[in-house]
């Protein structure tokens, strides 16, 4: 099981992706838990502003997609740990 | 209009002075002449009875029309010391002195620069053209790898240190954003699709133009790059994006290649990044690039003034790029005549990048 975050938009228009295989993690059974408890049905949907981010966030069988502004709660919780936990691994 | 009160002999020799004590005189006479030229056209062709009717000026809601004390530039920079709480601490209001501070300098000078040109080549005062105070925070966020403008003011991020430096270390920048706030408060280019890449074009436009206006450039002698400076020396790439030859900003391990087109032919349709705003703009983007090196000299005069001109002059929210081509056509004929240069180069930019039929 594979979890995907990329940031796109920001002025620099610039696509990033960050990855993380949750069953490698060491806490990997809080990663299930965060993942089954987001609210995949009713994620934000609102429109990006000019040069904000937006996250395109992958865990099959989900897919979300959120603007920066909108970015809160568990989903930027989600967001974070991808980000630190490719970035450590790299 | 303020009163024309220098003879155009007069202005012409001002501008060609190339003097550096003069270059504020310089730039004000220039721009004197850009504005006033279809007058003095008008009064030529009054002479003519077989002439048609002069096309009258482009009204602009932005020109001053009352005489007073000249408009200044209101800046006010505060610090969100890391975090994503605005506006953050104030650390320099206008007048005030240098800090230590780099970013805070860059901010302030950055948004100084946007205001003299929209004020100095266009006659705008301001984003909203009354004068609004810019407003800017700087150190939003930790390893922010980004500034925006919120709606109400700038706001600029340090940038991560690997990928990116912080966000106000380029004029051109901070002059695309301060310019998505202009283009709220006139077309308001809504943010998806072509509209979305033209209002990320006009952004990048008078973004350059910032940078070119501050340093005295012409067309044949600028960067014509977005951006430059934000990598870190670890990044293949010069800039974020290039109006002079799209796609070739930069090509890293990282971060791939710049994926912007120059052309129709290489239009990228994807749902991603509100229709692909940032990608479809190289080619606007290289249609300015085209019209403004075409007449050659300052590329904010005839070229930019054309731009401003569309994008102030009753431009749908909706237009895309063939509707935004033609304004621009429409203002070139406003401002300089339908058999003038201006409107020949404008048409032929926009004909080389497959906007309108050749």
């Amino acid at each position: 099981m594979k979890v995907y975050v990329s940031r796109v938009g920001g002025v620099a228009g610039i696509r990033l992706t960050w990855q993380v295989r949750v069953d490698d993690q060491p806490d990997a059974d809080s990663w299930w838990r965060l993942l089954e408890d987001l609210p995949w049905q009713s994620a934000p949907s609102g429109p990006v502003q000019p040069d904000r981010f937006c996250y395109e966030i992958k865990a099959e069988p989900h897919e979300a997609v959120i603007a920066e502004n909108e970015l809160d709660g568990p989903w930027r919780e989600l967001v974070d740990r991808v980000q630190r936990a490719d970035t450590d691994s790299r | 209009m303020p009163c024309q009160i220098l003879p155009p002999y007069l202005l012409e020799k001002i501008a060609a002075c190339e003097r550096p004590e003069m270059a504020h005189a310089a730039t004000a006479a220039r721009r004197s002449l850009v504005h006033d030229a279809p007058l003095r056209r008008l009064g030529d062709r009054s002479l003519a009875t077989d002439q048609p009717s002069p096309v009258p000026r482009i009204a602009d809601p932005a020109m001053p029309v009352e005489s007073g004390p000249a408009p200044t530039v209101d800046r006010t920079v505060s610090d969100a010391e890391g975090s994503e709480n605005l506006p953050g601490k104030i650390v320099r209001t206008e007048g005030g002195p240098v800090t230590a501070d780099s970013a805070v300098t860059e901010a302030y000078d950055g948004l100084g620069d946007t205001w003299r040109l929209y004020w100095e080549a266009y006659g705008r005062n301001s984003v909203d053209g009354r004068g609004l105070p810019l407003d800017a925070t700087v150190h939003y966020g930790q390893d922010y790898d980004n500034a925006f403008w919120n709606g109400r003011r700038m706001v600029f991020g340090d940038g991560d240190g690997q990928l990116f430096n912080r966000f106000t270390i380029s004029p051109s920048v901070v002059g695309h954003e301060l310019t998505h706030g202009v283009t709220q408060y006139t077309a308001n280019l809504v943010y998806q699709g072509q509209s979305g890449a033209l209002n990320e074009s006009v952004s990048d436009v008078f973004g350059a133009l910032v940078e070119q206006f501050a340093r005295g450039q012409r067309a044949n002698e600028a960067s014509w790059l977005i951006g430059e400076g934000l990598f870190t020396a670890q990044v293949h790439g010069v800039a974020l994006r290039s109006m002079k030859a799209p796609g070739t900003a930069y090509d890293d391990p990282v971060l791939g290649k710049d994926p912007q087109p120059a052309d129709m032919a290489g239009f990228v349709t994807t749902d991603s990044d509100a229709g692909g705003v940032h990608l479809n703009s190289g080619i606007p983007n290289h249609a300015f690039y085209l019209a403004a090196s075409t007449l050659g000299g300052y590329a904010w005069e005839a070229a930019g003034q054309i731009w401003y001109d569309t994008l102030t002059g009753g431009l749908a929210a909706t237009s895309d790029f063939a509707a935004f081509a033609q304004a621009t056509a429409r203002a070139a004929e406003a401002r300089f005549g339908g058999s003038s240069a201006e409107h020949a180069a404008v048409l032929g930019a926009w004909k080389t990048v497959g906007v309108l039929p050749g």
